[in-house]
C-alpha cells in the first residue's frame, strides 16, 4: 500500500503531469465557457491522445478538462446568461441577475470557490467511501429512480416562488418536448411529424442554448430596435452607461463573505456527491435540486432567483460535487452512470485497464495517481480561475450590442460542433423563438429546462416500474421511495404553512 | 516513467492541434491511390466514446501509411443515428466518405423507418470484428443455465424480467429470435444503454440482461457475474466457459458485425483500395496492440465475406421483422 502510494506521488508530482492537468483546466475553461461547447466534447476529442502519453500525463489532461470546463460552464452563464454547459443551468438563474446589478466578479468567484469545494468534497468521497456509497447507488433501479426524478420535479416546479402555475406549466412543456422521437420502450415514432430528422428526439445542447442565449439575444436586438425607431436615444445612453460605469474595484468577494454562503454549499455538495453518484442522474439535476433545497432552507429564500449568491454556491457546488462521485459505479461496478465516467472508462480501456473493482487492485498505480491529481487539479483548478476571472469579469461588461452577436455565432458553432448536425442548429433557432414567446409571457425558463433534462428518465423509469411490476402500486414498494414521496410531501406541508404564517 | 523532452513537446503540440483542428496528422499520397488529397471519413452514427468509436480509431492511427491521406473519425448520433447513415449516402461517392457501424443503424433502420435507401444501395467494405450477444445475471440469481431459464419460463411464463438497450437493437433481436424459437415469453424492459442494463442486473432489479462479451468479461471471471449462453455459432475468445445457445440445443445464432460500408456507386476499383490498405494497417503490430489493449477483437474480413454476412443478416433480420409484426 504505502509502496503504492510512493510510486502514484512520483508519478502525479511529475512535472509533464503537472504541465498536462494545467494545459487540461485552460483548455477546460475555455470550452466550457463557450455554449455549446463542454469539457465532455474535449475529452471525446482528446481519447486517441492517450495512446501517445503516458498514462498519468493523459489522466492528468483528461481530469484538468473536465473540472476545468464544469467551471467553464457556469463563466458564460453568469456574464451572458446563457450556460456553457449543461450543468450550469441552475447556476445561470441567479448568477446572470447578479452580473445585470453590477457584481459579476462577486458572482464568478462565489461559483469559482463553491466548485472546488464541492469537487474536492466530492473527490475525497470517491477516494475514501466509494464502495458503501456504490452499493447504496445500486439499490437505486426503476421505482427509486421514479421517485427521485418526481421529486425534483415537484421541487423545482416551485422554483419562483408566486409562480406555481407557470413553473409547472414551463416543467410539463419541457418533458413533452423530450418526448419527441423514439418511444424508449415501444421503438415507434412520436410526435416527429414525419420530419425523419426528428427521430432521435431535440438534442439538449440546442434547446438549452435555443431557450437562454437566442432568446436573450433576440430579446436585446429587438429592444435596441425599438430604441432606434422611437429615436430615444437618451434611453439607449442610460443603459450602456451602466456598463461603462462599471466598477470594478467595487465587486469583490473577500473569501470571509464566501464563508457566509457555508450552509449553500454544504447543501451543494451533499446533493450532489449522492446525486453524481447515482448513475444516469446527471450534473443538471444535482444543481437544480441543490438550489432548489438551498432555496428551501435558506433564510432569505425571496432572494433566490433575484442574483442571490447563496442561488450560485448551492447551484455550483452541486453541479460540481458529481464529478468525483460520477465515477464511483465506474469504478466499483464497471458501470459508466455519465457520459464523462463513460468517456473516462473509455479511457481506461484505451490504457489497458478494465474499469471495475479489480482495476483498483491490479494498476494501484495509476488509480493512486489519479486519486491524487483529481484533489490538486481543484487547487490548479482556483489558482487558474483566480488570475482568469478579472478578465472576464470585465469581458461580461462589454456592451451587449457588441457581445451577443460575438456569443451567437459562438452558439451556433458550438451547436453544430457538439453533434455534427444541422438540424441542431435549426432546433437551436426554434428554441430561440419559444424561448421568446415563454419570457413575453413571464414563463420561468428553468424549469422547462429541468422538465427537458428529467423527462426521458423519469418516462423510462416510470415505465420499466410498470413493466416489471405490473401494476402501480409496485411504484411505492421499496422503502427508498417511499422515504422520497414521504419527503416531498413534507416539504410541501411545511413551506405551504410557512409562507401562510409569514402572510 | 519520465517522459522525454521531444515526445511532451510532440504530445502537446498533437494535444493543442487535435482541439484546434481534429487529428492533423497525414503522411504523403499513396502513388497508386485511386483517392483524392482529402481526408477519408469514417462516421459513425454513434456518440464518441463507445466500442465502435475506439474499434475506428484503430484505423486512423495506423492506415493513413498505407491508404495514403488522414483519417478521421466522425460521430453523428443524431436522429437515432440516422443522420450519419444519410449524411454518408448523400455524400459524394468517391471513397471519402464511409460508414462504420453495427447492423442497427443500416439493417434494422433500413426495414423500420422511413429513409430514401434500400439494403442494396450500401457495400461492405470490409469487418472489422463479429460481437455476440450474451446472456448474464447477478451471481447470486436462482438461474444458472440456459436450461434453467427454459424451466423456470415453462413452468410460468412471462415471470422472467429480462433488460435489453435499444428495442429491436442488436441485445434486443437475438431475444425475439430465441423467443420465437422456444415459444416462450419474457418480460422485455428497454434500457439507456449496456450501463443501465447492468446496474439493473447487479442491483437484482431484473433478472435477466443481454450484453456483448467484453463488457462482462472481468465480472464473469471474478464471479460478481454469470453468463448463461452466448447467440453464436462459436464461442466467444473472451468468455471461453460459456456456452453457445446451439451447444444448448436452441438453434439462434445473431451475432453482430462492426463492418465498414461506401455506398455502391463507389468505385469497385476504390473499393477493394481501401479494403487493401485497411487490411494492411489492421494486420501491423500497433494495431493488433491497440486491439489487444481496447478489448475490440478485431478480426477483419474482406469484403466478399463480409457482403455474404450481411445479406445473410438483413435476411434475418426480415424474417424477425415481418413476424413480430413489425413490417410487413
Amino acid at each position: 500500500m504505502l509502496e503504492a502510494l510512493t510510486d502514484a506521488l512520483s508519478l502525479a508530482l511529475d512535472p509533464s503531469v503537472l504541465l498536462f492537468v494545467a494545459l487540461g483546466i485552460l483548455l477546460g475553461i475555455t470550452l466550457g465557457a463557450i455554449p455549446g461547447l463542454s469539457g465532455d466534447m474535449a475529452i471525446a476529442l482528446l481519447l486517441p491522445t492517450v495512446f501517445y502519453l503516458e498514462p498519468a500525463s493523459a489522466l492528468g489532461l483528461l481530469v484538468g478538462i473536465y473540472k476545468g470546463g464544469m467551471f467553464g460552464g457556469s463563466i458564460s452563464g453568469i456574464t451572458f446568461g446563457v450556460p456553457g454547459t449543461p450543468g450550469a443551468a441552475a447556476t445561470t438563474i441567479d448568477g446572470y441577475q447578479a452580473k445585470l446589478k453590477g457584481k459579476p466578479n462577486r458572482a464568478l468567484h462565489t461559483a469559482l470557490y463553491s466548485s472546488v469545494a464541492g469537487d474536492t468534497s466530492s473527490d475525497l468521497i470517491l477516494i475514501f467511501i466509494a464502495l458503501p456509497l456504490a452499493a447504496v447507488a445500486l439499490k437505486f433501479g426503476p421505482v427509486e429512480f421514479f421517485a427521485l426524478y418526481a421529486f425534483s420535479l415537484l421541487l423545482i416546479s416551485a422554483l419562483t416562488r408566486g409562480q406555481l402555475a407557470k413553473g409547472v406549466a414551463a416543467c410539463a412543456l419541457g418533458i413533452l418536448l423530450s418526448m419527441i422521437g423514439r418511444d424508449p420502450i415501444g421503438g415507434s415514432l412520436r410526435m416527429t411529424f414525419g420530419i425523419p430528422e426528428l427521430a432521435g428526439g431535440l438534442s439538449l445542447i440546442p434547446v438549452l442554448v435555443g431557450i437562454f442565449a437566442v432568446s436573450e439575444l433576440i430579446v436585446q436586438v429587438s429592444k435596441a430596435w425599438a430604441a432606434k425607431s422611437r429615436a430615444i436615444v437618451e434611453d439607449a445612453k442610460e443603459k450602456s452607461n451602466m456598463f461603462s460605469d462599471y466598477d470594478a474595484a467595487a465587486d469583490k468577494l473577500p473569501f470571509r463573505d464566501f464563508l457566509k454562503l457555508w450552509k449553500a454549499t454544504a447543501i451543494g455538495t451533499g446533493t450532489g456527491t449522492l446525486i453524481g453518484a447515482l448513475p444516469g442522474a446527471g450534473s443538471s439535476l444535482a444543481a437544480f435540486i441543490s438550489y432548489g433545497l438551498a432555496q428551501r432552507f435558506s433564510r432569505s429564500g425571496d432572494e433566490f432567483g433575484k442574483g442571490s449568491m447563496e442561488g450560485v454556491a448551492s447551484a455550483e457546488a452541486g453541479n460540481s460535487a458529481t464529478s468525483g462521485s460520477t465515477l464511483i459505479p465506474l469504478f466499483a461496478f464497471g458501470i459508466p452512470g455519465s457520459a464523462t465516467a463513460a468517456l473516462f472508462g473509455a479511457a481506461f480501456i484505451l490504457m489497458g485497464m478494465t474499469p471495475g473493482p479489480n482495476m483498483v487492485r491490479d494498476h494501484s498505480d495509476v488509480i493512486y495517481a489519479l486519486f491524487i491529481i483529481l484533489v490538486y487539479a481543484n487547487m490548479v483548478n482556483l489558482l487558474m480561475g483566480k488570475v482568469l476571472l478579472p478578465y472576464y469579469s470585465k469581458m461580461s461588461m462589454v456592451q451587449p450590442r457588441i457581445l451577443l452577436p460575438i456569443v451567437f455565432c459562438l452558439a451556433i458553432f458550438g451547436t453544430y460542433a457538439a453533434g455534427n448536425s444541422f438540424v441542431d442548429v435549426w432546433v437551436l433557432l426554434g428554441a430561440g423563438l419559444l424561448g421568446v414567446v415563454l419570457r413575453l409571457y413571464g414563463f420561468p425558463l428553468a424549469p422547462l429546462i429541468l422538465g427537458f433534462i428529467v423527462g426521458p428518465g423519469a418516462e423510462r423509469a416510470l415505465r420499466q416500474s410498470l413493466l416489471i411490476g405490473g401494476e402501480w402500486s409496485y411504484l411505492f414498494s421499496s422503502p427508498i421511495a417511499i422515504g422520497f414521496y414521504v419527503t416531498a410531501l413534507g416539504l410541501i406541508l411545511l413551506f405551504t404553512l410557512l409562507l401562510r404564517n409569514k402572510a | 516513467m519520465k517522459m522525454h523532452r521531444k515526445t511532451l513537446v510532440a504530445a502537446l503540440a498533437t494535444t493543442v492541434l487535435g482541439v484546434a483542428a481534429g487529428p492533423t496528422m497525414g503522411s504523403d499520397t499513396n502513388g497508386d491511390s485511386p483517392l483524392g488529397d482529402g481526408p477519408i471519413r469514417l462516421v459513425i452514427p454513434f456518440g464518441p466514446g463507445g466500442g465502435s468509436d475506439m474499434t475506428a480509431r484503430v484505423l486512423t492511427a495506423t492506415a493513413p501509411e498505407f491508404c495514403g491521406p488522414r483519417i478521421d473519425v466522425v460521430s453523428m448520433s443524431g436522429a437515432a443515428g440516422l443522420e450519419a447513415v444519410n449524411h454518408v449516402m448523400n455524400a459524394e461517392s468517391d471513397g471519402h466518405t464511409l460508414l462504420v457501424t453495427d447492423y442497427g443503424p443500416i439493417v434494422t433502420s433500413g426495414f423500420v423507418d422511413d429513409v430514401e435507401w434500400s439494403h442494396d444501395d450500401w457495400d461492405p467494405v470490409m469487418l472489422f470484428t463479429e460481437w455476440l450477444p450474451t446472456v448474464y445475471t447477478h451471481a447470486d440469481h436462482e438461474i444458472d443455465s440456459i436450461e434453467d431459464w427454459v424451466d423456470k419460463l415453462e413452468a410460468e411464463p412471462n415471470s422472467v424480467t429480462f433488460a435489453h438497450a435499444a428495442p429491436l437493437g442488436i441485445v434486443h433481436l437475438p431475444l425475439i429470435l430465441f423467443e420465437m424459437e422456444t415459444g416462450l415469453e419474457n418480460r422485455h424492459i428497454p434500457t439507456s444503454g449496456g450501463g443501465e442494463t447492468r446496474s439493473m442486473v447487479m442491483g437484482e432489479h431484473v433478472d435477466l440482461g443481454m450484453t456483448l462479451p467484453a463488457s462482462i468479461a472481468a465480472e464473469v471471471e471474478n464471479g460478481t457475474l454469470k453468463a448463461l449462453g452466448t447467440f453464436a455459432d462459436e464461442r466467444a475468445d473472451v468468455l471461453p466457459d460459456v456456452p453457445t445457445f446451439k451447444e444448448a440445443g436452441y438453434d439462434v445464432s445473431l451475432p453482430a458485425w462492426l463492418m465498414i460500408f461506401a455506398k455502391n456507386d463507389v468505385p469497385q476499383e476504390t473499393k477493394e483500395f481501401l479494403q487493401d490498405c485497411f487490411m494492411e494497417a489492421l494486420a501491423t503490430p500497433t494495431a493488433e496492440s491497440m486491439s489487444d489493449r481496447t478489448n475490440a477483437g478485431i478480426d477483419p474480413r474482406g469484403m466478399e465475406d463480409s457482403a455474404e454476412l450481411y445479406h445473410n443478416t438483413v435476411e434475418m433480420v426480415g424474417s424477425i421483422l415481418r413476424e413480430i409484426g413489425e413490417i410487413d
